[in-house]
């Protein structure tokens, strides 16, 4: 639901980067999304490519890098894939998430 | 031919710095602000009412909605300053929002910001607004369920706020299941049962509020 906004803030600040370093043309956005953020790829890739004409990144490819959740004991310092809260070694249940969080721009192509 | 050029930073970069700012300004004056989060319904504006109708505490609110002023008028009717944020369809509050809202309040002698964020358990979970901590709120006519079918906002709650509980005996509500999910998701998060309706449950939630207010002078 949350997916437009988030392609409102990619293009804002391709904006002011192509501003500042004087490119004309972004030709693909990778932007790495982990699976907890709750975003749907396929609704992001359509509201990029709505959202996305008229400024410099229209036409552009979006590539969106999934990472998957792992998660992390604080008290062992196990780590195991997915979502749990007791430590599958030592049965701890201080635990954090490890990945999965993440919602970065990773890197962009461009024509100078 | 394109170049590619890494540039590795959050997407919400932008927001997170006004996030960031609202946080260390209400850390240098020592006021507590709160993120109420929970679907349509569940009560948070009715929790806010039961709140301020007495207060022991200076509180402002701010009140997310995607369209119309109702909750504000609720929140105005108990004398407590308050700004209503329109989003025009937006799901979630931002930090951007946030900050422009709040330079229509005194701050002076404040001990704690409440903001209501928009009504829906998914999208609110995902933007800081530079709050100290989340609030989750989940009614017993939604169902037991709900902790674990959007854990994100239980797992970042503070407090976990069970509302409605005057209809416990009217409805099948699992309280065991909902509160054995809610301590798996979220061991350290406060866990509190309410009626802002018939008060049950009220002054345990002002008596944390308090707390972390008085954690927060400086």
């Amino acid at each position: 639901m949350h997916e437009l906004s988030l392609v409102g803030a990619v293009i804002e600040s391709l904006e002011e980067l192509a501003r500042e370093r004087g490119w004309k043309k972004v030709t693909k956005v990778t932007l790495k999304i982990g699976q907890m953020r709750q975003v749907i790829p396929e609704v992001m890739v359509f509201s990029f490519s709505v959202a996305t004409e008229g400024t410099i990144m229209e036409g552009s490819s979006l590539e969106i890098l999934e990472v998957p959740v792992t998660s992390r004991c604080l008290f062992c310092g196990e780590e195991w894939d997915g979502l749990s809260f007791i430590c599958p070694r030592c049965g701890s249940d201080q635990i954090e998430t490890a990945s999965g969080m993440e919602m970065d721009l990773e890197s962009v192509e461009v024509e100078e | 031919m394109p170049r590619r050029i890494a540039i590795q930073r959050s997407v919400m970069a932008a927001d997170e710095k006004i996030a960031e700012k609202i946080r260390k300004d209400f850390s240098k004056r020592g006021v507590l602000m709160l993120n109420l989060i929970g679907s349509p319904g569940s009560g948070k504006t009715a929790l806010l009412e039961g709140t301020l109708k007495d207060p022991v505490f200076r509180s402002v609110v701010l009140e997310g909605d995607v369209a119309t002023s109702r909750d504000a008028e609720r929140i105005a009717r108990t004398g407590t300053p308050v700004v209503q944020i329109n989003t025009r369809g937006g799901c979630h509050l931002e930090a951007n929002l946030v900050e422009k809202a709040l330079e229509d309040l005194e701050m002076e002698g404040v001990d704690v910001v409440f903001v209501e964020n928009v009504g829906n358990l998914v999208c609110p979970a995902e933007f800081d607004l530079g709050e100290d901590y989340k609030v989750a709120l989940c009614s017993v006519p939604e169902g037991p369920d709900k902790p674990l079918k959007y854990p994100h906002l239980f797992m970042k709650a503070e407090a976990v706020l069970l509302t409605k509980v005057d209809l416990l005996e009217h409805l099948d509500f699992d309280r065991n299941l909902f509160w054995k999910d809610v301590k798996e998701l979220n061991p350290r998060a406060e866990r509190l049962e309410v009626s802002a309706l018939r008060g049950e449950g009220m002054a345990e939630w002002i008596s944390v509020v308090e707390r972390w207010i008085r954690a927060k002078r400086p």
